[in-house]
């Protein structure tokens, strides 16, 4: 997954002639798998040998927001915090009529901005 | 250092551009255009993921036996390097692409829209695509299919389902398998059925044994075939 986001930076610089790639601005949502800690650490690897190397990695997180059909509620989605595994769970039912909802945000991961020195 | 920069400066454009790139986003374009592509030749898809060693195979096997009268049956296996489980499906004599990922943990929508460029779609009616081995990042990647099934293994210990929520959020039918082992691993497959559930009010829950074919008809009734 870091690796797609790399690669797509680097095609950006490339397309710019950009000699260097100094900041890498991202959105994850939270309702991807994806660890910010994780991102991190696989991003300074993969930049290593590339003109991305040395540049800062800026991560923004983003709530996840639920719709639900049944009923039109929207909100931000509840996640249990369950205290013995350290993981938010992530409840897909309604808070107010407990049916089914769907996510419409927080799925995302979107390269926002890319600073780079020609 | 500030004075460092103002040389950078002077000998070099700074800039920036905002792609606004979606990364996920490129997959799931992917994955629109196989579902329209699948659709248009009526052909149903059914991804099939979870974790290792879960069942994913066996429960395909037996689901090939109990549908291969009814419906002419492709299936499409995503491994890392090796090609084994192909061909143990293979052997229930319906069509099987090996798609071999490499380096990556889980399909993708460009690598399913590839192998579906080796078979004819006119010639099937229904896919089984059965992702790598992992319950976290296949879940972040829609292939195009109608439905995705998720398979956990009580042999996982009593856990998984809290550990990994986010592997439920997309499933159309959840199976938990290997129930013939749940009173040896000391796990409540109705307390698992709703964990699921509570993160996923409208996904379908089906226990078995794909060893004994256990539960196959349930989970035939459970995706609709
Ligand atoms: N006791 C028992 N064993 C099972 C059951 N289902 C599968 N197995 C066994 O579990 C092992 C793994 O099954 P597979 O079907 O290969 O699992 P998989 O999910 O396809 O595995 P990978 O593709 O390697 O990730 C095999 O030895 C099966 O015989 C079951 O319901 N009960
Ligand atoms: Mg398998
Ligand atoms: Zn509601």
């Amino acid at each position: 997954m870091t690796t797609q986001i790399v690669e797509s930076v680097l095609a950006e610089a490339e397309k710019q002639d950009a000699k260097k790639v100094t900041e890498v601005h991202l959105t994850i949502g939270k309702l991807t798998f994806l660890g910010i800690e994780q991102v991190r650490f696989a991003y300074r690897i993969l930049v290593e040998d590339t003109i991305m190397k040395g540049s800062k990695l800026i991560i923004k997180e983003k709530s996840g927001v639920i719709e639900c059909p049944s009923c039109g509620y929207k909100g931000t989605l509840e996640t249990e915090d369950n205290p013995m595994y350290h993981v938010p769970t992530p409840i897909l039912k309604c808070p107010e009529c407990g049916e089914a909802a769907k996510i419409v945000e927080g799925k995302e991961c979107t390269i926002e901005r890319i600073r780079m020195v020609k | 250092m500030t004075n460092l920069k103002e040389v950078v400066k002077a000998e070099e454009e700074t800039f920036d551009i905002e792609p606004g790139m979606d990364i996920l986003k490129v997959n799931k374009k992917l994955a629109l255009k196989n579902r329209e592509l699948l659709r248009k030749h009526k052909v149903k898809a059914i991804d099939v993921m979870g974790s290792i060693g879960a069942g994913k195979t066996s429960l395909i096997e037996k689901l090939v036996q109990a549908l291969k009268k009814k419906y002419r049956i492709a299936v499409f296996k995503g491994d890392l390097t090796t090609t084994i489980d192909a061909e143990r499906i293979g052997c229930h004599g319906v069509e099987v692409v090996a798609i071999n990922t490499g380096r990556e943990c889980h399909l993708d929508a460009n690598l399913v829209a590839r192998a579906v460029e080796k078979i004819r779609l006119e010639d099937i009616d229904l896919l089984f695509i059965e992702n790598v081995g992992n319950l976290i990042c296949p879940a972040e990647f829609p292939l195009g299919t109608e439905k995705r099934v998720v398979v956990v293994s009580v042999t996982e210990g009593p856990y998984m389902v809290v550990k990994h929520p986010f592997s439920f959020m997309d499933a159309d039918v959840a199976v938990i398998n290997k129930k013939d082992l749940a009173k040896v691993m000391k796990v409540d497959t109705k307390k698992l059925e709703m964990e699921v559930k509570e993160i996923k009010p409208d996904v379908k829950v089906v226990v078995t044994n794909a060893l004994k074919g256990e539960g196959v008809e349930e989970l035939v009734d459970a995706l609709g075939l």
